[in-house]
């Protein structure tokens, strides 16, 4: 590797987070650009819907509307205890069983 | 002379390859996995407060037993007259069991006078509104996909009341507000009260909108004067509820990542701990050839900041890959829990540069600055006696 070469790859190499940094906050920004054209459909929605809740967790725990029927969530199982519940851990049970 | 001194801490990286890259590996893994959580943390509270501000401002429910109940409808009456208080509106949702999903379907009433929902205004995927009184219903993405269901089918869903009727399907949501109607079913308000075997007269809860928001918990504890015993929920504090358990969950997977931190710590501490007798010889081999102790110093710091710069650039890299390109495989489960119905919508990224550069600067300041001190002392040391050691 010549020295000038040398020169230009390390610069690129030390400068590299703020490439980074750059391009993951331009994507970023593209992304939210463009959810942003859903924010008139979401706002519709939600006045229809009993609570801005996600349905993320409502097979598991049956409660999909958590933070009116159980408003405690966050403490519920106690801070950095495992979750009782199968709503939260690296592996999930089998889900296509349940269906059958 | 800094950048020929960069390019030399380069070439010198170079020669004790394997090293480099053990180093700048551990490191990109410890990065990308810290920041994977913080970015998928943040996405799902923003998404969680993204609808926050279109909801009542005070919900009021009955508790009997500890536990929330049916309210009467006419509780409404009573809050009306209440200073603040725009609108009480009885609603009629809940819960129905069905076996063939083995989980539970979100049934939502449509009260008279609810804003329509259409093609046009971007929530439906396909089809239109509800027609009052024609027993129809709007689901999901993902539950019409589950059941197999298509605009103009028909479902009976399970219930204990024999006059509840089977509901046509004349709508689907957008597959991209999933996260909100994955589970959700909306129809008439007399179908969902049939569905649910909820009395005439009796609601789920009423949702209220003030005039002015600021005065909530005033109204909060006029309602609760007006009717003992219920549960009265202001909008502001639910916010709270999402901040909260969200960053739990975050910092449960955190907790879990301590081995992949730890690695980091060892790596951090291998730096400090000293330089290798190579290492050694060659800066005693610089000093003996007029290098200065500065330059010595400049070199060792540029050798780990090329080393941190590049594993922090690619950790973070990774880290947004796997979250917002992949959508978060293995890692979407432990912090947002599965269902059988579960929302395929690509999360949206909240995180913004601020953060990034913290991630970035937490990262690669320490690491840099760990290895200043044995450089120093080598530096310091006289070469000559390096050399015969």
């Amino acid at each position: 590797m010549t020295h000038a070469r040398a020169r230009r790859v390390a610069l690129a190499l030390v400068l590299s987070p703020v490439l980074v940094v750059t391009g993951l906050a331009y994507d970023a920004h593209a992304r939210r650009a463009a959810k942003s054209n859903d924010e008139p459909a979401i706002d519709a929605l939600a006045r229809r819907l009993p609570t801005s809740d996600l349905a993320l967790s409502g097979g598991a725990r049956w409660l999909r509307a958590i933070s009116l029927e159980e408003p405690g969530a966050a403490f519920a199982d106690g801070p950095a205890s495992p979750d009782p519940d199968p709503a939260g851990a690296a592996m999930a049970p089998p889900t296509e069983l349940w269906s059958r | 002379m800094k950048t020929s001194i960069l390019a030399f801490a380069l070439r010198a990286l170079a020669r004790r390859k394997a090293r480099a890259f053990a180093l700048g590996g551990g490191l990109a893994f410890a990065v990308a996995l810290v920041a994977a959580v913080v970015f998928l943390t943040e996405s799902l509270r923003a998404e969680a407060e993204r609808a926050h501000a279109a909801h009542p401002d005070i919900v009021v429910q009955r508790l009997v037993g500890g536990r929330p109940t049916t309210i009467s409808a006419a509780d409404a009456a009573k809050l009306t007259d209440i200073p603040s208080v725009r609108s009480v509106t009885p609603r009629v949702w809940g819960y129905v069991f069905l076996p063939s999903l083995q989980g539970n379907v979100t049934i939502v009433g449509t009260s008279k006078g609810a804003p329509p929902l259409s093609m046009g205004n971007g929530v439906l995927a396909e089809g239109r509104d509800l027609a009052p009184g024609a027993h129809e219903m709007i689901a999901g993405a993902e539950l019409a996909r589950f059941l197999g269901m298509r605009p103009g089918d028909e479902l009976g869903l399970p219930t204990s009341n024999p006059d509840a009727r089977a509901l046509k399907l004349v709508g689907t949501f957008r597959s991209s507000l999933d996260l909100y109607t994955a589970d959700v079913l909306v129809c008439d308000e007399e179908d969902a009260r049939a569905l649910l075997v909820l009395p005439p007269g009796d609601a789920t809860d009423l949702a209220i909108t003030l005039s002015n928001a600021a005065e909530a918990r005033v109204v909060a504890r006029t309602i609760t004067e007006r009717l003992p015993g219920a549960r009265v929920i202001e909008r502001d504090l639910l916010a709270r509820v999402y901040h909260l358990a969200y960053g739990r969950r975050a910092g449960f997977v955190l907790g879990a990542s301590i081995p992949a931190i730890l690695a980091l710590l060892v790596l951090a501490w291998d730096r400090a701990s000293g330089l290798g007798p190579d290492e050694r010889k060659e800066i005693a081999v610089l000093k003996a050839v007029g290098w200065s102790t500065s330059d010595v110093l400049w070199a060792k710091l540029f050798e780990s900041l090329l080393v941190g710069a590049s594993a922090t650039a690619l950790g973070l890299l990774l880290g947004y890959a796997w979250i917002f390109w992949l959508g978060a495989p293995g890692l979407r489960p432990a912090l947002v829990g599965w269902s059988v119905l579960y929302p395929r919508a690509a999360l949206t990224p909240a995180v913004d540069v601020a953060q990034l550069l913290g991630i970035s600067l937490a990262v690669m300041g320490p690491f840099a600055l760990l290895s200043v001190v044995p450089a120093w002392r080598a530096a310091t040391a006289d070469p000559l006696d390096t050399m015969r050691t």
